[in-house]
């Protein structure tokens, strides 16, 4: 008897399974709405990966917390699609010829969302806020240069002046750090602040409600200065886990969702949401322990970057998601230069440069962090491509925090022999903090990369105010990192991101976000 | 009684000082910190060591230890490392969520096992039985996600009958009812699915206490003195057989609180599961106490009412008398 129950339980799950199975796949071209369907009474709903923390800019850490910060708080500058800083709350603003003294215009006809007027003391109050090392914020070193604090002052109600001891290319980006409001939190402790669950700023939107792990909502706000925003309020839904995310996406619960590769087909043929992919400025890498001789001879990392076939690997794991990586910038990036040694893929140049390195037998044990599935699978490929030139590489898969411990170990001999990691790039090209060498141990230089030229062009490039001749400066960094390959690069990432068909507004698909002007997005009943 | 429940009570703050110090410093072994999280190469790591020193967190662990505990002991658990805001504040936030889920799936496990393992029991090897056993396994063996997932996609994607995630439709706008029938239909997914899943667990209990009970003497005279089955079973089995499953529910009570990470996450539930081990990988090791103590305090409690129930549901069994 029990056996032909167990042949219904058998059909019943394969009902189910079959209910949820393969679908057919039919590309489907972009359907985005017109303005002049806009509901002015409409809600756009966002998935949130993770639960929001804080709500205070130069507080939050995390990339869902800001998501949600840049629809209520606004900075003196912002970023446009092409990735250029626009003015936001400063009107326009100047540099000396010595580029040490910026001095910014603001608006005179914002207002905070309480009803209080926005002034420059606001802008001043913001940066020494920062700058205060009694108020936890990760950004304060942004604003230090060289052990000098940049030194913000009010000239007039609406004019700020920033001194910086000496020039200093990437503050521009750096001005675009969200303002908080002096008149609410100047006598307030910052780290726990009521402010942080309930804030006021300038932004397209008011905060609205918070209810912790579930969702915040932030409501249109009338007097934004760019003019009203057309959706009435904006819901950011918490979905921490990504198959549910998908699911309530295509459930018509939530308007946006990141889509990874393997959903990628079936998400494109659905009715109803349209899914763009478009560049990130991130790259992901192979990383050696410079400090460990295995990997101290330039030749057997060049014959490593040899014996990996990258065409492969991305076209493995991302389907045509991903294109192959040769310098540490991002093709979106305006610094962005490919012309630097490539390494194609060739086993017998790999086995040659290793025997010309005196190295009969390597091995070595790549550290890689759990749940990253795209980095777990890559681990697994560079194996088995390793293997076809004789190198043992073992795979070390560890929780996220326990690889970080060992990476960023202050003290020397960092206990890692390679990593498989990636690297978001800011929106300026300054990447002093990852190669300079002065940045080991105690810096994101962890791999001990030194060499003297490329230092001294780091230096050059965040002194460097032309951005023609930063771009020169920066493919000549390229050329000579590649060259040395301390880190092997593997791949760019493409961004996928599923959106309902009912929103429009949406900003060119690119490193910036679809949402970038949120106040013009909308949807349609 | 009175006297052993306050002895029992008394009993818990030893206790509870020797589980803090123990999840202190375990806590404290794993690698990395709160900050080590953040790898972002805009972001220098000296802000990262001044950070750390402003939470205290350079001072030896002995000393971070004691200032933990006077702060407790002064009714102060602490503030959040990431939101700066208090832990008891950010526990008893979620809590609510937790309870609406927990409780309900909790009483309906039993309502449906209890019967479920009396009624194996007592026809055992039968038809009835054989099902109940495989079902049993069979639920034991499922994974939560793929049930999870699988219910989802059924009810939420094809047949768009339930809402897939969330405990609330924040579109929804009416009154009171409204809001209430929402939070029911959000319920209902994962309800279906904790209560699946840990149906074969009590379930086989109750069947095994069952049958140890019914081969005993006792039942044996009972049915000699011509007593009905159904009072043989229902007021002399059952009873004794209770012992173990209320030993369970004791223990189940912290779990109660604790929540259930996967389903949370699953179905998107502001549960404390998904609070408690975000906390673990956050290291935000004020909130990982405050929960610790919360559960600590449960667990004490649950097995404080697990020996109460016994004296209720065993004759045999009574306290404070010689």
């Amino acid at each position: 008897m029990p056996k032909r129950l167990i042949a219904i339980l058998a059909l019943l799950v394969f009902l189910i399974g079959c209910s949820a199975g393969p679908r057919e796949h039919k590309e489907k071209a972009i359907n985005l709405p017109d303005p002049s369907q806009a509901d002015l009474e409409g809600r756009l709903v966002l998935g949130l990966g993770g639960g929001v923390s804080v709500l205070n800019p130069i507080l939050s850490t995390d990339t869902t917390s800001s998501a949600v910060e840049g629809t209520i708080f606004s900075g003196m500058t912002k970023v446009n699609e092409k990735l250029e800083i626009v003015p936001d709350l400063a009107k326009s603003w100047e540099v000396s010829p010595d580029g040490k003294t910026w001095t910014f215009a603001l608006r005179r006809d914002v207002t905070w969302h309480d009803g209080h007027p926005f002034t420059a003391e606001d802008v001043v109050f913001t940066f020494n806020s920062i700058l205060n090392p009694k108020i936890n914020s990760v950004r304060r070193s942004d604003y230090i240069i060289d052990g000098e604090p940049i030194k913000f002052k009010a000239l007039d109600k609406y004019t700020v002046q920033a001194v910086l001891p000496k020039p200093f290319a990437p503050f521009l980006v750096r001005s675009g750090m969200s303002i908080i409001p002096k008149h609410i939190l100047s006598d307030k402790d910052i780290n726990r602040a009521q402010f942080n669950r309930k804030p006021i700023g300038t932004g397209p939107f008011k905060f609205s409600k918070w209810v912790s792990g579930d969702h915040i909502k932030v409501v249109r706000n009338d007097d934004y200065y760019l003019g009203k925003p057309m959706l009435a309020e904006i819901i950011f839904k918490v979905i921490p886990d990504e198959n549910a995310r998908l699911v309530a996406l295509e459930a018509g619960e939530i308007d946006e969702a990141g889509i990874p590769p393997k959903d990628y087909k079936r998400m494109k043929a659905l009715d109803g949401i349209n899914v763009f992919e478009f560049d990130a400025l991130t790259y992901a890498y192979l990383g050696f322990n410079l400090a460990n001789p295995k990997f101290a001879d330039k030749r057997v990392r060049q014959a490593l970057a040899y014996a990996i076939n990258k065409d492969q690997l991305v076209k493995i794991i991302f389907k045509g998601l991903a294109s192959p990586a040769y310098a540490p910038s991002a093709p979106v990036s305006w610094a962005y230069s490919d012309e630097v040694a490539k390494y194609p893929y060739d086993p017998d140049k790999a086995r040659g440069l290793l025997k010309e390195a005196g190295v009969d037998k390597l091995e070595f044990t790549m550290l890689v962090n759990q749940g990253n599935k795209e980095r777990e699978k890559a681990a697994i490929i560079l194996q088995q491509q390793l293997k076809k030139v004789g190198v043992k590489a073992k795979i070390r898969v560890m929780e996220w925090s326990a690889l970080l411990k060992i990476v960023n170990d202050p003290t020397p001999p960092k206990d890692f022999e390679a990593v498989v990691l990636g690297w978001s790039l800011g929106l300026d090209p300054d990447s002093f903090s990852i190669w300079h060498s002065s940045q080991y141990p105690r810096g994101f230089n962890f791999i001990d990369y030194d060499n003297p030229e490329v230092d001294r062009l780091l230096v050059l490039g965040r002194t460097t105010m032309d951005k023609n001749e930063r771009k020169k400066i920066y493919a000549k960094i390229y050329k000579l990192v590649a060259f040395d390959q301390p880190y092997i690069f593997l791949w760019y990432p493409k961004a996928v991101v599923g959106v309902s068909e009912r929103v429009g507004g949406l900003s060119k698909p690119g490193p910036a976000g679809l949402f970038l002007n949120i106040h013009k997005v909308f949807v349609t009943p | 009684m009175r006297k052993f429940v306050f002895r029992r009570l008394l009993q818990l703050i030893p206790l509870l000082i020797g589980v803090s110090l123990i999840t202190f410093f375990v806590m404290h072994l794993a690698p990395g910190d709160p900050t080590a999280l953040i790898a972002d190469p805009s972001i220098d790591p000296v802000d990262l060591a001044r950070i750390r020193a402003n939470w205290g967190l350079d001072q030896p662990l002995i000393v971070q230890y004691f200032y933990w505990l006077g702060n407790v002991l002064r009714g102060d658990l602490g503030t959040s490392y990431l939101s700066g805001q208090p832990v008891l504040f950010e526990i008893l936030e979620r809590l609510p969520a937790t309870l609406l889920l927990m409780i309900p799936s909790f009483i309906i496990t039993l309502l449906i096992t209890i019967p479920l393992g009396v009624l194996s029991a007592v026809r055992k090897n039968s038809f009835f039985d054989n099902i109940v056993t495989v079902l049993s396994f069979i639920g034991m063996a499922t994974p939560s996600f793929w049930l999870g997932m699988m219910l989802m996609l059924l009810f939420a994607v094809d047949l768009g009958w339930l809402p897939a995630v969330g405990m609330t439709d924040p579109l929804l706008s009416g009154g009171w009812f409204v809001h209430m029938m929402d939070v029911i239909r959000h319920m209902i997914l994962p309800l279906t699915t904790m209560t699946i899943l840990s149906l074969a667990g009590i379930t086989r209990y109750q069947r095994a206490a069952m049958l140890e009970v019914l081969d005993q003497d006792f039942i044996r005279v009972a049915r000699a003195k011509g007593l009905p089955e159904r009072v043989v079973v229902f007021k002399h089995a059952l009873r004794n057989a209770l012992i173990p499953i209320v030993t369970i529910m004791g223990l189940s009570l912290p779990a109660l609180f604790g929540g259930a990470f996967i389903i949370e996450t699953i179905f998107a539930w502001p549960g404390m599961g998904r609070l408690g081990v975000i906390a673990i990988f956050q290291r935000n090791y004020p909130l990982i106490m405050g929960i610790m103590l919360f559960s600590a305090i449960l667990i004490m409690l649950g097995n404080l009412l697990a020996d109460i129930g016994y004296a209720l549901v065993d004759p045999r069994i009574r306290y404070g008398k010689k």
